[in-house]
Formats: C-alpha cells, structure tokens, sequence
C-alpha cells in the first residue's frame, strides 16, 4: 500500500476509462435507476411518515394512502410553535377534548435537549476515541487483542439491567436528570463502535506515512493529528454519524437517567402514545421535526464521507 | 361551588361553549363570553419545566376562594418544598400536571415535579422505592392490580385525615368518592392505599347508524349480543370492512386477560374459589371463554395484536359495529377531527350476565361482573421525606373541584367522585364533540351496580399479564389444539403454582 | 508493513505546552509515546460507567426480591438463579428466537448492505442523494420506527399489508400482523431490516471509499473479471470493516427489544419473545429483580461466547 489516487474508485464494475463511451452512458443510466429505486424504497416508510404530520388525523390511517388530502399545519403549530391545541380542538370539535395536555406536545425543548446530548457526546467520543484507536493500531502492546475485547464487551450488557444500578450510582451523585451525566453515558455505549471502526480505518493508513511525518519532525501526536486523521476523515464522518445517531435514538437509559428537566426525543415520543390513543399527528409532525436537525448533520458530514479518502491523499 | 356568582359564570361558561359548539355564536363571540365570565386565555408567567405546559383554554381554571386561602395558609407553610409525583400519561393526570402550576404551585410556593412514565416504568419506580425503603418519590400513581402488592408501602388516606388535622383540606369531604370506587379500587383487607383517581371502566357501546340499518337492538343478553355480532359481521364485514366486533387481544398483554375477565364472569365464572384456587377450569370459566373465541370471529383477523389502543383506534376507524370495552374511549371516538364514528357509538346498558358468582365464593376480593374496571389511585409513599407537602397536594389534587376540572379539560375522563357527577360544568359537556361526557349517567350506573373487580393478590400482576395473558394469546391464535378444556387445565396450574408461590 | 517500535525515549518533539510543568519523573512516563497517556480517558471512562452495573446485576444474581412479604427484602438464593437458567424452558424458548432472529436479520442486512454500497460506489449519478436518502432510516428512534410498523403492518390499515394483498402474497384472514401469528416473525423482522440495512451501507461505503486503486487497476490490467476482482480484491480489504460492522450488529441484535416489545410484546404466546424481551419481562412486570439480572448476564455471556467464536472462526485481528 503506498499512495492512493485522486479518482473515485469502482471497486466493482466497469472502471469508467477503459470502456466506451456509450456502454458507460447505459451502465451508469441502469446504475443510477436501480440506486434511485433502492433509495425509495427505503426512503418510502418516512415519506409516509413525513405526509402524515401534514394530514388531517382522519387521513393519516389508511391504506392505499390517500395521495390528495386539504394539508393542515396545525400538527406542527403545536410541536414546534406550542400553539394550544385545545384551541383546535375547539374549533374544530366543538370540544376541548383529548391533547388539552397542551404543551406537553411542544417539542422545541425536546429537540434542544436531544441536540445537546448528541452533539456533546458525539464530540466526547470522537475526543476519547480517536486517540485510544491510534494507539491501538500503531502501538505494540502486549495484550492488545484482550483490551480490544474488553472495550467492545462494554456494549453487551443489555440496557434493561444496566439502567437500574446507573440510576442508583447517579442518585448518588446528583447526575439524575443532568446533560453531562446523560453525555457521559452516552458516549460510554458509543465508545466500543467508535473505537474499533476508527482502529479500522487508521489501520488503513500505511504506517509508513506516520514515520515520514515524524521523521519530517512531527511528534507522534503531530503525526497523528495532522497526518492520520486527515486521511480517515471518511471514516470518522462515518463515525460521527453513527454516534450521533445512536445517541439520538437512545431511549431505556435516557427514560430512566432523566426526570422532569431533560426529556430527549425518543423519551417524548413515547408520551405521545397515551393509555388509549396514538397521537399520531403529532407523532409523525415531531418526528418530521426530528429527522431534520439529524438529516442536516449527515449532509454536513456526508461532504467528507463521499470524498473520502482522496482528499487526504492530494495533500 | 357554594359561592353563586361562581356558579353563575359557570352556567354562562357552558352555555356560551355549548352555543358555539351548536353554532349558534362564533367563536369569537364565545371567547369574549368567556373572558367577561373570568376565564383567562391568557398565559401565566412560565419558568423551568413547566414552561412545556401551556393553559388549557376555554374552561374556567379557578378554584373557590376557601381553597386558595387554605392552600396560601398551610401549604404556604411549606414553601420551598419539592415533592415527587411518578405517574401513567392518562387523561386525568395531564389534566392535573396543567392545572398543578396555576391552582397550586404559585399558591404554596410547593414544586411539583411530576414526571410522566409508561405505567411499566412506574411499577419499578415503586418497587425500587418499597425495595430499599427511600422516598425518592412522594405520591405514585397506582393501578388497581398492584392494590395488594403495595398496601403496605402507602399511607392509608383516612387515617391521614384524622392524624394531621392541621393539613385537613376544606370540605375534602372523602366519603364524596363514590364508595363502590373505594372499596374496589383502593382498598386490600381494611386499609386503604390511596384516593382513587382514574377508572377506565367496561360500557357496551353500539354503532346507531348500523343498527338502525338491520333493525338492531341493543343487547340486554349476551346471547343477543353475539347474534347482533354475528349480523353485523354478516352484512358488513367484507363489503365495508365493518367487523361485528372489535377486540383488545393481544397475546401477553394485560388488556388480554381484561378482555377475558369481563366474558368470563358474565357466564358465572371466576379466577379463584373461595379457597383461593384457579376456578379457570371449571364449567363456567369453559363457557365464558369459548364465547370469547365464538366472538373473534366477528372480529378482524388484527385483534390478537390490538391492546387496548389498536382497539380504540379500529373502532375509531369504523371497524367495529358494537363493543364492550373502556368507556374512556368515548371522547376519542366521538371527536370529529380524528374520527370516523363521531357521534355513532351510543352507550347502552351492559347486557345481563349468563350466571354471576357471588363474591363471597371467590377468592382474594374478586368481584365478578362483566363491568370490569382499570382503575387507580394517587399513593403518599410510606418511605416519602415530604409528607406534610406531599399530602396537601394530594388532597388537592384529588378534592372535588380539582376532579372537575379534571374531568372536563381531560377530555371526559372519567369521575371519581359523586359531586363530579353532579356538576354543571361536567352536565354541560354531555353532547357529541371530542370532550364529551354523555357516557357518564351510564358510566355511574355500571360502577354503583354492575363493575366488576379482578382479584387483588400480591401476585396478581404476574398471574394476568404473564400466565393468562400468553397462554390465552396462544389459545386463540390457535394453540393448545384450539382446545380450551386443554388451555384451562394447563392454565389452571400455572396460576394455582404463582398464587401459592 | 513495519511495525514501527516506539518503546523508549521519542526522538520526536512533543507537543507544545501539552505537559509543560511537570516533573522529571512524569514527564518521562507521560510522553506520547506510551499507549497509557492515549488509551488512559477512554479506559477510564468505560470503568467508570461499567464497573458498577456489571458488579450490581453480578451481586443481584444471587439473591432475589420479594414483591409478597413486608416489611420488604431480598432473599439470598445462592445459585438457584444460575440453576434456573437451565431448567427454565423460556430462556430455551426465547434462545432459539433470538437465533433464528439474528441470524435471518444478520445474513439479510449484510448481504443487501454490501450488494447496495457496492451499487452505491459503482458511480450512480447523484450518489450522495441517495445515500442521504437510504441513511434516513436509521435516524429514527426504535421505539418510534416500531410504532410505525405497526400502523404499516396493520391488517385493516397499513400500507405494507395492503401491498401484500395486493401482491397476492397475503389475504386478511392471515396478515403479516395479526390472526394466528404464523408471520409474526416476519413482520417483527422487517423494521429491523429497514433501520439496520443502512448501517451496513454506511459502513462499506466508508471502506469502499478507502480502499487503494492500485490492486484493482493492477487486476484489470492482468485481465481480471469485475466478480473477480470483486471477489478476490475488494472483499478481502473490505474485511476490517465488514468485521466491525457485523460484530456490532451481532452484539446489538442480541439486545434486540423495541421492535417486538411494541409490535407483539413478544407473542403470539411466546413466539417472537427474545432473551432481552424476556429480562424485560422478568425485570419490570414480574419484578425478579434478581433472575432478572442473572438473564441480563446471560446475554452477555452469550454475547462474550458468539463475539469471541466470530472472531476466531473468521481470524479478525485488529491489527
């Protein structure tokens, strides 16, 4: 392994040079309708989702869905710009009925403290991570296959029997409730994932590079710093996205480790299922509003997932 | 609701929503209406958590002036305080959670912290409390079946009335709650585990427009109710996807065992003879249960994953052409924005029982009536380091005027006491609309005559949700060979092993 | 490929001010140059969160609480939580649905994950759109995901049902969701693949994006195939990757819980009850606080026991 080339790869397929022109044109045609079509199908449960938290409730359950529909605001008038929805209600009803629970429907606070939480622990574990994955993979160590282990074992333990003693500890240590201590568990289950794909990906980058740099007069940080990681940077977008999400989604720990001033997504999603109805309205407008922040956070660190490595490699 | 003028400007309240819901006046001129008779829209200064409730409009969020003066007196006395409320999402307990600030907080200088958890999670809240005897929570919203397994981690509420008659809440006047409520919800052997506070309670509702179509009355014999089952299934099953009956199935979950209970004991059965063993095998548990497996077929094939909620929504949907389920579900069907059946389900009395065993010849304070009841109370924990606080916001909370609102902003949850019953401002809500309370007349009929009571064992919640509940979702889905003679007497040991257990 | 020995005093300058005033003594312990100042935080951090949980359920599984008697307490019971395990025909139960449900979510999610990256990687045009696109699932919260199936999956209601009677694959009187349960399996199954397809896209297209064009150019200049090149190229230096992604996945579909929890609460009867919906069960509505525990342990032991035979039987170094 010695440099790597400026040109996105195929690793599987015809290399584009080497063909002609047309069979290029028709492949990559084929390609990019089998690639849409895939996306769709993926992509088509949260279109369904997203539709919904635009739909009258009368509309939200049916099947064929119904493609022409009198769109409404009202669901996110009250997720995001807590609007009464008792006013709704009123108006519509006749009635005050069922959501007067009013505000618990307003989602802007909920958004805040999931954004916290996964953006401070995301930056948490790329901090601790990133450097413990280098050691691990340029460093020779005795037992290194064992302590490896040990770090990926941290993410076995199911969280229906690690939430109980949590609570307790942090009952403790008057973390209940708090943003650094959710943080902090939260990097902790993330630890294990991050460290062994950012090992994968340093591994990656031939050792040889972090003796030239250093023999240029970087010290091993140095070498680590602004040699290795910028070769990974795919790897720790991909990373970063993984955390992020995994902190985002979190719910047991998050459900038992807060009470009344931190209440993550996941957590107020699952108010809204009440003893006898979904909300669905509201459901699907949160998390309409929910997957945006996240889908913001992709795009933005997709940029080096795409380029990957190439741009390490110009420099 | 001594004061008149109170009582006044909530007549003019009612009638001026009442009109506007009739149409008879804009919403603009009902608002106004409402702001001459005092009811404020307006907001009221917000901070920390609550700033996620907002005021629920359009009914009058006051309390009588004897209330606010005891609550600045001796709640003031604890101002500072916090205490800790763990509890289900139900409709009485948002209720509560938006009045709490405006009615109580501000009044004592008492904060209230009440976190809102799966009723799951609030189980192993209490029992982490029991278990190591700390307060970490003050009052803990208890369901029914627990009654046996936590009677002694609470305190008893009418001794708590006679031993702090310092903190005694004006006119709390505890025999106000309807007695069937407190002998069956709250109660294990003498004591009492709390007042109670919600009860989701089995009504037989029917489609009018379709019985009205084929000619049906509503059934007063179980007998006739399969037969309006069976004809509406007929007739609209398959051409407009209106199944005879909906049901709450799913295998190992509770709502299964609840929806067994109530066919159960209509055919004379019981869970537990008298001396405290599992009556499922015998000839009327056998009767109760295959009229229960003659129904589903009257029902969507969805039902055996439905819990009480898929139920609620399928007949929402228009699945259903009669039920006999939670009469709590009325407000939700009944609202147009999110229904299909606004104003088609009609209450109606629950058909006559088979047979009906007496309770005396069953075991653990069971009481067999097809009526069978969900409900629960506000417990002050034995273990709570805030019990003066604690009590007072408990008594508020569930003291008549408090209910009411309750009652009325929750969406037609259910009341618990007779002067909720009673109140104009609970009548005024009694037509069709997302709120409604026209099921209450004969929602208090099934609880003074007809409810029916699970028994209340310390183990019961294992037996119902573990033992009953999945073996039954086997049975009908099939399992046990379709045999319920080999489903009772593999049943019947299980429960009798945990019972003794 | 050298390893480079950095044992020993650094030739190398440190960073700037990163130990500036410290002693003789520490500072040549604390160098850059010892895995300890790197590895020391993450280390700790794990400690900390992890050692208490695990030495409280290992504790727990000893004793058991008593939800009948008062006052309230814990009786010891030795091994009898550990005997049980053996005797208990649930834990046999939910054993042999855990495995059969990892197993098909395993083999599903890799193999259409790879086939996708792969497709993704050949140069579609407007690659990163779809990828977006495909990544989307996995932002939305379990819990959420499987209330969505749920209404999806719905008989009467849902799309996906409706698609398959359309299809002529299913009828209403035995939907995915529903009636005897005889696809109760599979449709606890499909939001599985749904979210978790994408994590394996995500990660190989990391790789794929990684990988070194040199072996592949020198293949195709040797007249190779595009499978073989694929086969014997891409593959073998997608391994590190693929090794991660599948550990995890494993390690995570063993804790698999929200999905059958909200869509079947582990029914009909027992039919899609895994081992963690059985700690569930056994935890928070029948509170054996301490069997409970010990069923915890046991997934991690089964976890420690299939993550170690993988890593064997597929010679993952990390190295």
């Amino acid at each position: 392994m010695a440099t790597r080339g400026g040109v996105i790869q195929t690793a599987w397929g015809p290399v584009a040079r080497s063909r002609g022109r047309r069979w290029r044109g028709a492949g990559t045609a084929l390609r990019t309708i089998a690639s849409a079509l895939i996306a769709l199908v993926f992509f088509a449960p949260i279109l369904w989702w997203v539709t919904a938290a635009f739909k009258p409730s009368q509309e939200i359950l049916k099947a064929p869905p119904s493609l022409t529909w009198e769109p409404t605001l009202n669901w996110f008038r009250v997720v995001l710009g807590n609007q009464d929805p008792t006013s709704f209600n009123v108006e519509q009803s006749g009635g005050v009925g069922r959501g007067s629970g009013g505000g618990t429907f307003y989602s802007i606070p909920y958004l805040r403290d999931s954004l916290i939480v996964g953006l401070g622990s995301t930056l948490l574990v790329l901090a601790l991570t990133a450097p413990a994955a280098y050691a691990l993979s340029r460093f020779r160590m005795r037992r290194r296959q064992d302590l490896v282990f040990w770090v990926l074992s941290q993410r076995m333990l199911p969280p229906i029997v690690v939430a109980f003693p949590l609570y307790t500890m942090y009952r403790q240590l008057n973390w209940v409730d708090t943003y650094h201590g959710l943080i902090l568990v939260h990097a902790a289950i993330n630890i294990p994932l991050a460290t062994l794909l950012l090992m994968s990906f340093f591994n990656e980058v031939p050792r040889e590079l972090d003796e030239a740099a250093m023999l240029d007069g970087l010290s091993r940080f140095g070498a680590f710093w602004r040699v290795v990681l910028q070769y990974t940077r795919g790897g720790l977008a991909a990373t970063a996205i993984l955390t992020f999400v995994f902190s985002w989604n979190e719910f047991l720990l998050s459900l038992v480790l807060t009470e009344v001033d931190i209440r993550t997504v996941p957590v107020a999603s699952s108010t809204f299922t009440t003893a006898f109805f979904v909300e669905w309205g509201y459901l699907a407008a949160l998390g309409t509003a929910s997957i945006v922040p996240i889908f913001v956070f992709i795009l933005f660190v997709q940029r080096h997932l795409v380029r990957g490595l190439t741009l390490g490699a110009v420099k | 609701m001594r004061e008149t003028t109170d009582q006044r400007d909530k007549l003019a309240i009612t009638r001026a929503i009442e009109a506007h819901r009739r149409g008879a006046i804009s919403r603009r001129t009902m608002l106004k209406i409402l702001g001459a008779a005092g009811v404020g829209l307006a907001s009221y200064p917000r901070r920390g958590a609550a700033a996620r409730q907002a005021t629920p409009a359009a009914v009058a969020i006051e309390q009588p002036q004897e209330v606010t003066q005891f609550l600045t007196d001796v709640g003031g006395q604890f101002r500072g305080s916090t205490i800790r409320v763990v509890s289900e999402e139900t409709p009485p307990s948002r209720a509560i959670i938006n009045l709490k600030q405006q009615l109580f907080e501000e009044i004592t200088g008492i904060t209230v912290e009440w976190e809102v958890i799966p009723l799951a999670q609030v189980l192993s809240r209490v029992s982490q409390d029991a278990a190591s005897g700390t307060g970490t929570n003050d009052i803990y919203y208890l369901d029914q079946a627990w009654v046996g397994r936590f009677i002694n981690d609470t305190l008893d509420p009418r001794e708590l009335l006679q031993s702090k008659p310092d903190l005694a809440f004006p006119n709390y006047n505890f025999d106000d709650f309807l007695p069937q409520l407190v002998r069956h919800i709250a109660s294990y052997g003498d004591k009492v585990i709390g007042p109670p506070c919600d009860v989701p309670v089995f009504m037989h509702f029917y489609r009018r427009d379709l019985y009205e179509q084929l000619g049906l009355q509503p059934a007063t014999t179980l007998q006739q109710y399969m037969d309006n089952a069976k004809a509406i299934n007929d007739e609209f099953a398959v051409a407009q996807g209106t199944y005879g009956t909906v049901g709450q199935m799913q295998s190992g979950h509770y709502a299964l065992n609840c929806e067994m209970t109530a066919w159960l004991w209509g055919h004379g059965g019981s869970i537990f003879t008298a001396d405290q063993q599992c009556a499922l095998g015998d000839a009327q548990a056998i009767a109760g249960i295959d009229y229960l497996r003659q129904l589903q077929q009257y029902m969507p094939s969805a039902v055996t994953t439905y819990d009480w909620g898929g139920q609620a929504t399928a007949i929402q949907q228009g699945q259903g052409g009669q039920v006999i389920t939670w009469g709590e579900d009325l407000p939700g069907w009944d609202d147009p924005a999110s229904s299909r059946v606004s104003g088609l389900m009609e209450p109606a009395p629950l058909p006559a029982p088979v047979a009906l065993r007496p309770p005396e010849q069953c075991g653990f304070e069971e009481t067999p009536e097809i009526g069978h009841q969900g409900g629960s109370t506000y417990s002050l924990s034995r273990y709570s380091e805030n019990q003066d606080p604690a009590w007072v916001f408990l008594q508020w909370a569930t003291s008549s005027n408090t209910q009411t609102l309750a009652s009325v902003i929750g969406g037609g949850a259910s009341p618990m006491r007779q002067s909720t019953f009673d109140d104009p401002r609970v009548a005024a809500m009694a037509t069709v609309g997302a709120g409604t309370t026209r099921h209450f007349p004969a929602m208090l009929e099934v609880i003074t005559s007809r409810m029916g009571t699970e028994p209340h064992l310390p183990q019961w919640p294992n037996i119902a949700t573990d033992i009953i509940a999945v073996e039954l979702g086997k049975l009908t889905t099939g399992g046990y060979n379709n045999s319920t003679q080999e489903f009772a007497q593999a049943v019947t040991g299980m429960v009798n092993e945990a019972a003794s257990g | 490929m050298a390893n480079v020995d950095v044992a020993g005093p650094s030739r190398h300058a440190r960073p700037q001010g990163a130990w500036a005033p410290v002693t003789r003594v520490t500072r040549r312990f604390l160098t850059w140059d010892r895995p300890l100042v790197w590895l020391l935080p993450v280390v700790l951090v794990l400690l900390f969160i992890g050692v208490y949980p695990l030495a409280y359920n290992l504790y727990n599984s000893f004793r058991e609480y008593n939800v009948v008697d008062f006052p309230r307490r814990y009786d010891w019971v030795g091994l009898d939580n550990w005997r049980k395990l053996f005797t208990d025909g649930r834990v046999r139960g939910a054993l042999g649905t855990t495995a059969v449900y990892v197993g098909a979510a395993l083999v599903i999610e890799f193999v259409l994950g790879l086939a996708i990256a792969v497709l993704l990687n050949s140069g579609p045009k407007l690659a990163g759109l779809w990828q977006s696109l495909l990544i989307l699932p996995i932002v939305v919260p379990p819990t959420v995901v499987g209330v969505m199936f749920t209404v999806l999956e719905n008989a009467e209601y849902g799309v996906i049902s409706w698609l398959t009677y359309e299809l002529g694959l299913l009828d209403k009187s035995e939907p995915l969701l529903g009636g005897t349960g005889r696809y109760a399996k599979v449709a606890v199954l499909l939001p599985d693949i749904w979210q978790w397809t994408p994590f394996f896209v995500l990660i190989l297209l990391a790789g794929l994006k990684a990988l070194p064009e040199e072996p592949l150019e020198a293949a195709q200049v040797d007249g190779a195939s595009a499978w073989q090149r694929f086969v014997h190229i891409t593959l073998p230096m997608l391994r590190p990757m693929l090794a991660v992604a599948v550990l995890f996945r494993l390690v995570d579909l063993l804790k698999v819980f929200d999905y059958i929890f909200v869509m079947t609460q582990g029914g009909p009867g027992r039919a899609t009850e895994v081992l963690s919906l059985y700690t569930y069960s056994r935890t928070f509505q029948e509170i054996q606080w301490g069997y409970g525990s010990t069923l915890g342990l046991a997934i991690l032991v089964v976890a420690i026991v299939l993550a170690n035979v993988y890593i064997r039987v597929f010679r993952v170094e990390w190295d």
